[in-house]
């Protein structure tokens, strides 16, 4: 049960980082992170629980797929960097609607 | 025949009308005079008929207006009332084309210039003459109205004739607006005719009339209607106003003919009016009332055309006061007189202006008697006329309007309104003659130097109206009245005295008060005000004019049509909707968190409606 609300607190600890962090594109990222993190972990919570193999299956693959985003992520972040010399969120408003 | 006689006039419009280029001037005056010279002459044929051998002659041309509920022929009817309107029309018209041919020309001393508009002119002469007797014909109240409207149409068309003048413009626009409020209430009194008797032509009509109040009510409305087109008091404004056309068509139209429309829808309606004392007794104030305002006017003003238009004014006056006291009849005969002497009197101002190259004013006239002989002793006959002299038309049948009112039984006040303004009518008209006949000159050198007496073509009329101001009186008295049917008046001596002595009284004063006559025009003065009409058309434009005008401009135009309709419709729409998609597309704001929050909330309330379903 611990594990449930660690989960769910450290999930929602990202998505109100991702919401409420208005300076560092790298919070964000972080945050991203926290939240892949947190979903890892109910999904081991729950193939602990429920006596399966799938939680954890799709744990090692979120897993990768968090690492090859995270890589992708920053890759993105250094060339935006490169071209605009800043990457603080605020700054991210071109596009406006 | 008696086709011809409307559809000659017809022919003559049209021929003039659309053949002017080819006819040229000389051509189109001489057609449209000969053919209503025609018309003339077979309408006096038709009188014969009509009045000595005393036959009704309905003809049915063909059906019109065919529902379940109405039917209305095109048809004609010829009666008394019919054939003394068709002697009034045809021959002032005849003798006013005639007349036009010489008027309408610039003066011909100075520069041969003649009015390169003439053939329209004819046209609309003979358009007019044309309604006019379809008017009077018609056999029902809506073949009526056809003619009633095409009047008001010429009316507008002539009296705007020289369109390049923004008086002249004012004027006719004038004219029709006025003329239209009266054909309101004409069109009321249709439609109520229509849903109480549910018929229309005077002989199914006047057979099938009971009492009530309906009768009332339909009396009044059509009194409303000859008060617009007859210029009674209170919608009389437009009749003065009409003298800035040609004089020919103030004699034609609003001396003789059109003027006498409303007092035909009267006469006409006649058995109407038996059913209703209370209507009748308001015609007859009504007339009364105008007749003395329209005196008093006419005794001050200074352009001649007016005071012969005022006079216009009150003799209908007299007129619509005669049905008022159940006597159409006399109405009718003095209507008859009426449009002889009236006709010789403003085709003799006519003269005068053309003698004096288009002077109208009176104080700018005087002495002219040494130049216009004939004119003068032309216009004498009108105005003694015009005054009730004894043996001359107008005599005959002022003195019987005079006496019916005295011997009707509902109020004496007409009575002694009639005779003062048989008193006041004998002073302004010999003012008239006084200040521009025999006074002291006071013309311009040049006008005085070509002080001459016009062609023969502008004399010919006046004299034939001369006559017929004399003799048509005594003529149609019993013409008009078959014989036994005239209404006796039975009075004490002094009164059928009382109108030559008013109006030999009013002649005499003329030349005792000679020095009063001309008086400075200032507001605030009984001069003043009765030069300015009573004060009638400031009271109208400030009060009713300028109310209707900001009304119309500040509730009907900002308030509700660039106001409510607006905003509730094409712009306030299309505003609403701009102004709530820049809000919509304004959550776009550009910054990730926000996006993040919004992608949020759309994810838990779409679990949320997950989880509901």
């Amino acid at each position: 049960m611990s594990y449930l609300i660690l989960s769910i607190v450290i999930l929602l600890i990202g998505i109100l980082g991702i919401i409420l962090n208005r300076s560092n594109l790298i919070i964000m990222l972080m945050c991203v992170e926290l939240v892949l993190l947190a979903s890892t972990i109910l999904l081991l919570f729950e193939s602990r629980v429920f006596y399966t193999l799938l939680g954890q299956i799709f744990a090692i693959m979120i897993l990768t797929v968090a690492a090859a985003e995270s890589a992708i992520g920053l890759a993105i972040m250094v060339n935006y960097y490169r071209l605009r010399g800043t990457i603080a969120v605020r700054a991210l408003n071109l596009l406006r609607g | 025949m008696y086709l011809l006689v409307i559809l000659i006039p017809l022919l003559s419009a049209v021929g003039s009308g659309l053949g002017g280029r080819y006819l040229g001037r000389r051509g189109a005056g001489l057609l449209a005079s000969v053919w209503v010279i025609v018309s003339c002459l077979l309408s006096f044929v038709l009188c014969y008929e009509i009045l000595i051998n005393g036959p009704t002659v309905y003809i049915d041309l063909g059906r019109w207006i065919e529902s379940d509920l109405l039917i209305t022929n095109f048809g004609l009817q010829f009666d008394t009332v019919t054939a003394v309107m068709l002697i009034v029309v045809t021959t002032i018209s005849g003798l006013v084309h005639i007349y036009s041919t010489s008027y309408m020309r610039e003066d011909p001393h100075l520069y041969m210039r003649e009015d390169p508009h003439l053939p329209r002119f004819m046209s609309y002469l003979s358009l007019f003459t044309f309604f006019m007797l379809v008017l009077v014909t018609s056999n029902n109240y809506v073949q009526l109205f056809i003619g009633w409207e095409g009047v008001g149409l010429c009316s507008y068309l002539l009296i705007n004739f020289w369109f390049t003048r923004i008086q002249a413009n004012k004027a006719a626009i004038k004219a029709m607006l006025i003329n239209r409020i009266g054909d309101i209430g004409l069109m009321l009194a249709i439609i109520l005719i229509w849903i109480k008797f549910g018929v229309l032509d005077y002989c199914s009509l006047f057979s099938t009339l009971y009492p009530s109040s309906a009768c009332t009510w339909i009396c009044i409305l059509l009194t409303i209607g000859a008060i617009g087109k007859s210029a009674q008091l209170g919608l009389h404004t437009w009749l003065p106003d009409a003298m800035e056309g040609p004089t020919p068509v103030s004699a034609l139209i609003h001396a003789a003919t059109m003027v006498t429309a409303g007092v035909f829808l009267i006469i006409r309606s006649a058995p109407l009016f038996d059913h209703s004392p209370t209507a009748t007794i308001i015609v007859g104030l009504v007339g009364s009332l105008t007749a003395f305002f329209a005196a008093t006017v006419g005794l001050v003003q200074s352009d001649i055309k007016k005071v012969i238009a005022y006079s216009t004014c009150s003799q209908l006056g007299y007129m619509v006061m005669a049905c008022g006291t159940y006597s159409c009849i006399s109405s009718l005969y003095h209507l008859l007189t009426h449009a002889f002497f009236k006709a010789l009197l403003f085709l003799g101002a006519g003269s005068i202006i053309h003698a004096l190259l288009d002077e109208q004013d009176l104080r700018k006239m005087g002495g002219i008697i040494r130049g216009l002989p004939l004119t003068y002793i032309l216009m004498l006959i009108g105005s003694l006329s015009l005054a009730g002299f004894p043996y001359l038309s107008g005599f005959y049948s002022k003195d019987l309007i005079l006496e019916l009112t005295y011997n009707s039984y509902c109020l004496i006040s007409i009575y002694w309104l009639a005779s003062i303004t048989a008193f006041l009518t004998a002073f302004y008209s010999f003012r008239l003659i006084y200040l521009s006949f025999v006074s002291k000159p006071n013309l311009t050198r040049i006008s005085a130097q070509h002080l001459q007496e016009a062609d023969w073509n502008l004399l010919g009329p006046l004299l034939v109206l001369g006559v017929g101001s004399i003799l048509v009186g005594y003529i149609a008295q019993n013409m008009v009245f078959a014989p036994g049917v005239r209404p006796l008046p039975l009075v004490p001596t002094i009164v059928s005295l009382a109108p030559v002595i008013m109006s030999v009284t009013g002649i005499l004063l003329v030349f005792i008060l000679r020095p009063y006559i001309i008086y400075y025009i200032t507001r605030p003065s009984i001069y003043g005000f009765l030069f300015y009409a009573w004060e009638f058309n400031q009271i109208a434009n400030y009060y009713i004019g300028s109310t209707v005008w900001k009304f119309g401009h500040t509730i009907s135009y900002r308030t509700i049509d660039r106001g409510i309709l607006e905003i509730l419709g094409p712009t306030g729409i299309a505003r609403f909707l701009v102004d709530r998609t820049k809000e919509l597309s304004s959550l776009q704001s550009g910054l990730l968190f926000n996006y993040a929050l919004i992608i949020l909330v759309g994810a838990a309330i779409a679990l949320k409606c997950l989880i509901v379903n």
